[in-house]
């Protein structure tokens, strides 16, 4: 591989570690300033996966010029990759339903809350 | 010596009842995770091995922890498929960015909890577009119910009547791109069946 390119890949590598560690940097702020548990939630959650998403890409590009290795070794990373995606919906819905029904949320940044209408009619067929 | 010699017969019949229960696409599935984990994917004679060596393992589990078959599972749809991840991907960079401006503008950000009720009624596309959705910066599922096929999202920053009916539009594109390329013939009729009353959401 020429050297030019080797370059290239390098600081393209480079962007997307520094804008994925810039990402996480993000969801760690947003961690402390939002108030609630389910804003919270989002930030957690969400820049997080793509900013793992974009360092995960950064290493795969600095591994495509290493010799012996060269792009085999992307697997592992596709399956960190693959296996974050899946599983942190997972995380973050019993995350946001436990907080949920045990009324750990604040009510007065909600603008419209269409699951607390459904609670209410279930609650009013259960014991009517 | 017939005791012995039925038990040995019933313990064959279980063998091959519970082989029967394997299923090879899921097999072949986690043979391929593990030649991913174990690098297999380089032209030499141990990535052959290590295929084997995969599959028997996936079978093994699969005997030991027999799952139910996800009916009527994946289909695959490569062009529609190229558009969904294209689409997720975009989705997940504009909304980062959303999501950053919210960080750092002061003041408190509000928000809605919306139910969104599904066009197709299959799990597996249920599944999906949770977990798509949840990918996608700005919203949280907090609820899904399965008997009404609806999903209870928190989405950040739908603080009015706009807010919440793009967040709806969003999450409904979501779906049909979706069902179109990972759905079931009947899945995408379904879809369509629903499309043009689909404005109706709540």
């Amino acid at each position: 591989m020429s050297e030019g390119l080797v370059a290239v890949l390098d600081w393209i590598a480079i962007l997307c570690l520094l804008a994925g560690a810039l990402l996480s940097l993000v969801a760690a702020v947003g961690l402390i300033r939002f108030p609630d548990l389910l804003s919270r939630m989002h930030t957690a959650a969400k820049p997080q996966v793509l900013g793992m998403l974009l360092v995960l890409v950064g290493i795969g590009l600095r591994l495509i010029p290493v010799e012996e290795t060269n792009v085999f070794n992307a697997g592992t990373l596709l399956l960190v990759g693959l296996f974050q995606v899946v599983t942190i919906p997972v995380a973050g819905h019993i995350a946001a339903r436990v907080g949920y029904r045990t009324g750990r949320i604040r009510a007065d940044l909600l603008t419209r809350d269409e699951l607390a209408e459904r609670l209410e009619r279930r609650r009013g067929e259960e014991s009517g | 010596m017939t005791d012995r010699k039925t038990a040995k017969k019933a313990k064959a019949a279980a063998l091959r009842r519970r082989l029967g229960k394997v299923q090879v696409p899921v097999a072949l599935g986690m043979t391929l995770v593990w030649m991913l984990l174990f690098n297999a994917f380089q032209p030499r004679w141990e990535s052959l091995g290590l295929f084997v060596l995969g599959f028997l393992v996936s079978v093994a589990i699969m005997l030991v922890f027999p799952l139910p078959p996800i009916v009527p599972g994946f289909r695959f749809h490569p062009l529609p498929l190229v558009r969904m991840v294209l689409h997720i991907a975009g989705k997940m960079f504009t909304a980062s960015f959303r999501v950053t401006a919210w960080v750092f503008s002061p003041g408190e950000v509000h928000s809605s909890v919306i139910a969104m009720r599904l066009r197709t009624h299959s799990d597996l596309m249920l599944v999906c577009t949770a977990i798509a959705s949840s990918i996608i910066p700005g919203t949280v599922i907090v609820e899904v119910s399965r008997d009404e096929w609806t999903m209870y999202l928190h989405v950040l920053g739908a603080a009015d009547e706009k807010g919440i009916e793009d967040a709806r539009a969003d999450v409904m594109e979501l779906e049909r791109l979706i069902v179109r390329a990972l759905g079931t013939r009947e899945d995408i009729e379904m879809l369509e069946a629903a499309s043009p009353s689909g404005k109706e959401s709540v």
